[in-house]
């Protein structure tokens, strides 16, 4: 078990050396498609520094892919709130994660208030609060008292979707 | 001298009802967010600025002032009463602190902390006064080869020196400079990396960035690792010092705030080193050394003055240079950027009125934070009891809802919710973020200093050395790069030396 | 049988631990301390910490009581707690501290030991702190 907990850990930070490895070929991919043609006035271009950072990418995705399988391991940030003797609890990340997916299909739709209410409403399910009615009354008044604020105190006019009209 | 005057304008400006209440908004919203676990103030003031898009630069400012300094006196009040440090600067903090708290002096504790920081704060930012005019006169006479190379330097200098690792440091930083590339090139109109997608053409909003890294990615990475068991906070009444502690205290804020200062104007220097230095030099200068490791007054008072000057020293480079070195610099700058001014050496001549309120509103919240605090700490206490569930939800609603009014696009929503997720793996991997949000806010202007230097050249790199004070920064990148190559040959011949400082250690240790 | 006892680190909280001992001991019982937190907060000061704990282990273990501590933090609050723990172990008695409260504060807080004296199945030994 231990064994394989962890070779599935050393496995996830490859992703790391993997991701910046594709996003150093991308930015190379992308300069190299750029076409200019030499100017005396830009003798450097747009492309030469995009190929320095994708240079630097793809070190550093070799470099951490050896670090890693030689043993290397990232210290995992602390803090106040956060106790690293657990592992990453999913249970809490991905509802959290989805109620923020929510918000951002619907903000345009049914507009603010509501999209809002539900990110909130969700977040705080997904946190473990179980006061449903409670933390919905508290969800609705934070979107409605958000929307009135920017409209009035800003002059930005969120959304109103679905409720455009009524608010 | 002209300073005095200047100053004295921006007290004018900064004393006007309205900024007052900023100001007193700031302290009071740092000082809660340094104290609330999971928020710092680099976040708040990610979160804060959309919604401070529609004031006067000035009065925002003045409250980013008032935050910046606020969360350093809740992060004390937090290491102090519950030995759980938030930030790296309040670590040594913490040891004396929370040994005094528990022996039942934590008023005393609280009292050091606070008065040493007002004390440090204030000469802090005096010194910032009279030394970033005289950066700034230095700074207007150079070149881009040589703001380049300063630049080069700052960067390098955040990735390779801070954090434990620097080849995470630096894949940070590359990441960073990736996503700063994103858009179109202002040279040539070219556009760069945006995949045919128009919404990208403009580049990555700063804000979306910072937002997405410092507060979407924590509440998410917090979430993902609650503390469990839950911790006691030590009940505390008034803080109070009597004879004894004001004379065992007053030299250490001062030699704390001599540490502090010039380690934070440093491009790298940060607050952790200062801190530690301090808590050395105050164990070994003590007349009460048995106290030591059981709660001695000394090492809260010299560790907490050295940490707030080194937050004054910070703003030196950042008002004088345009270079932020530590995270809630680095969001202040985007804010300079985000209501169009520009960072750098000409922001005093261009700006005068604003910096000069700025630096007058830190003396303003320094003093208000003292006001404030001291009668406030046992209310700050029952802060922690606020349920989670609130708190980071609160986190990812105003984040959502910043990014989402910069410019009403749900597409600004995806991107802080993907680089969210990269902000929680680089916590997850031990990818420090500064770099990152460095990058991407140094990166594009220096491209820009490097297509002006040779374009001055007509092309020729030889024109990067053209100025003494570029070569003279181009061997310090060099020394620092070297370092840990240098400090095992030090260590081979000599290894019977401990090095100085054991957190430094990691770095030589991870570089090969 | 068992008894059940609500504990927390304050004078009600020990005043109901003292109670309970002497109860268990008069009828050989084991005793079940219940110091349970919601857990959504960094802090909870009414979650007793190690060596609190550790000290009421003793305290038991001397005077020869069977006992087991528990502290669960399951996102319940503390009266929950202490009737599944009373249900779970068919307990014959729960005892709990009460705290002074003004009517205002009655009103507004709510109150757990109100909760566990209506919704108990068994006796309940409500004492005050002295």
């Amino acid at each position: 078990m231990s064994s394989l907990a962890t070779g599935l850990k050393g496995r996830a930070e490859l992703g790391v050396s993997l991701l910046l490895g594709v996003v150093g070929i991308l930015v190379f991919l992308d300069a190299n498609g750029l076409v200019t043609p030499y100017s005396q006035s830009d003798p450097v271009g747009p492309k030469t520094v995009p190929f320095i950072v994708s240079g630097l990418l793809i070190v550093c995705a070799v470099l951490l892919a050896i670090n890693v399988l030689r043993g290397g391991k990232g210290e995992a940030e602390g803090g106040e709130d956060v106790d690293l003797a657990h592992p990453a609890d999913w249970k809490t990340v991905l509802p959290l994660a989805g109620a923020f997916i929510l918000n951002v299909l619907l903000i345009d739709w049914a507009g603010w208030v509501i999209s809002g209410t539900i990110l909130f409403w969700g977040s705080v399910l997904a946190l473990g609060s179980r006061r449903y009615i409670r933390d919905g009354l508290i969800s609705i008044a934070l979107s409605l008292l958000t929307f009135y604020g920017f409209y009035l105190g800003l002059g930005i006019a969120l959304p109103a979707g679905l409720l455009e009209g009524i608010l | 001298m002209d300073v005095w005057s200047s100053l004295m304008d921006g007290f004018a400006t900064a004393l006007t009802p309205m900024n007052l209440l900023f100001a007193v908004i700031g302290v009071l919203l740092g000082t809660a967010v340094g104290v609330l676990p999971g928020l710092g103030p680099a976040m708040t003031v990610a979160l804060l600025l959309p919604v401070t898009a529609a004031l006067e630069p000035t009065s925002a400012f003045i409250m980013f002032a008032g935050i910046y300094y606020g969360g350093m006196f809740g992060g004390s009040t937090t290491s102090i009463l519950l030995n759980t440090p938030g930030e790296s600067s309040s670590v040594v903090t913490a040891i004396e602190g929370n040994k005094m708290a528990k022996a039942g002096r934590a008023a005393q504790a609280l009292a050091t902390a606070a008065i040493g920081s007002f004390i440090a704060g204030t000469i802090g930012t005096a010194l910032l006064a009279v030394f970033a005019p005289i950066v700034v006169q230095f700074a207007v006479s150079l070149g881009a080869p040589s703001y380049f190379a300063i630049m080069i330097l700052a960067l390098l200098a955040v990735t390779a020196v801070l954090g434990s690792s620097r080849l995470r440091g630096f894949a940070s930083l590359a990441l960073g400079l990736a996503i700063g590339l994103v858009g179109i090139d202002s040279v040539t109109g070219q556009r760069r990396l945006t995949f045919g997608q128009p919404l990208l053409v403009d580049g990555l909003d700063i804000v979306v960035v910072a937002v997405a890294i410092f507060a979407v990615g924590e509440a998410l990475w917090v979430a993902a690792h609650l503390r469990r068991t839950p911790l006691h906070v030590i009940p505390v009444g008034r803080p109070w010092m009597g004879k004894k502690d004001w004379s065992r205290s007053w030299k250490p804020w001062l030699r704390g705030t001599a540490f502090g200062f010039p380690f934070g104007a440093l491009p790298a220097g940060g607050a952790e080193i200062p801190t530690f230095l301090s808590y050395v030099t105050e164990k070994r200068l003590t007349k009460h050394p048995e106290e030591f490791g059981k709660g001695a007054i000394e090492g809260v008072a010299g560790p907490e003055a050295a940490n707030n000057a080194a937050a004054a020293g910070t703003l030196t480079p950042m008002l004088a240079l345009g270079l932020p070195t530590n995270a809630t610099a680095a969001v202040m700058l985007a804010a300079f950027t985000s209501y169009g001014i520009q960072p750098g050496p000409q922001l005093f001549s261009s700006q005068g009125p604003l910096v000069w309120a700025l630096i007058a509103s830190l003396f303003i919240g320094n003093f208000l934070l003292l006001l404030i605090n001291l009668p406030l700490a046992p209310v700050w206490a029952k802060l922690l009891q606020l349920p989670r569930p609130y708190l980071y939800a609160g986190i990812l609603f105003f984040a959502t809802l910043g990014a989402y009014s910069v410019n009403l696009q749900a597409f600004d929503l995806v991107i802080l919710l993907v680089l969210g997720a990269l902000g929680f793996m680089m916590r997850r991997f031990g990818l420090p973020v500064l770099p990152l949000i460095l990058g991407v806010i140094l990166g594009p202007r220096i491209e820009g200093q490097l297509r002006k230097t040779l374009q001055l050249s007509a092309g020729d790199p030889a024109g990067l050395f053209s100025e003494p004070i570029a070569i003279v920064v181009y061997i310090i990148v060099a020394l620092i790069l070297a370092w840990p190559l240098i400090f095992k040959l030090i260590r081979r011949n000599r290894p019977a030396k401990k090095p100085l400082l054991p957190a430094n250690s990691g770095a030589a240790d991870y570089s090969d | 049988m068992t008894i059940v006892v609500g504990y927390v680190p304050t004078p009600e909280g020990e005043a109901a631990l003292t109670q309970a001992i002497a109860e268990a001991k008069k009828s050989n019982d084991t005793l079940l301390v219940i110091n349970s937190s919601k857990g959504d907060a960094l802090v909870d000061n009414r979650y007793a910490q190690e060596p609190d704990i550790q000290s009421i282990e003793e305290r038991l273990a001397d005077q020869g009581i069977q006992h087991i501590i528990k502290q669960p933090v399951r996102g319940h609050d503390a009266a929950a707690e202490v009737l599944d723990a009373a249900d779970e172990n068919d307990a014959q008695l729960i005892v709990i501290g009460l705290r002074r409260r003004s009517p205002v504060g009655k009103l507004i807080m709510g109150s757990v030991s109100q909760r566990i004296l209506l919704e108990a199945d068994c006796p309940v030994l409500a004492v005050k702190a002295d």
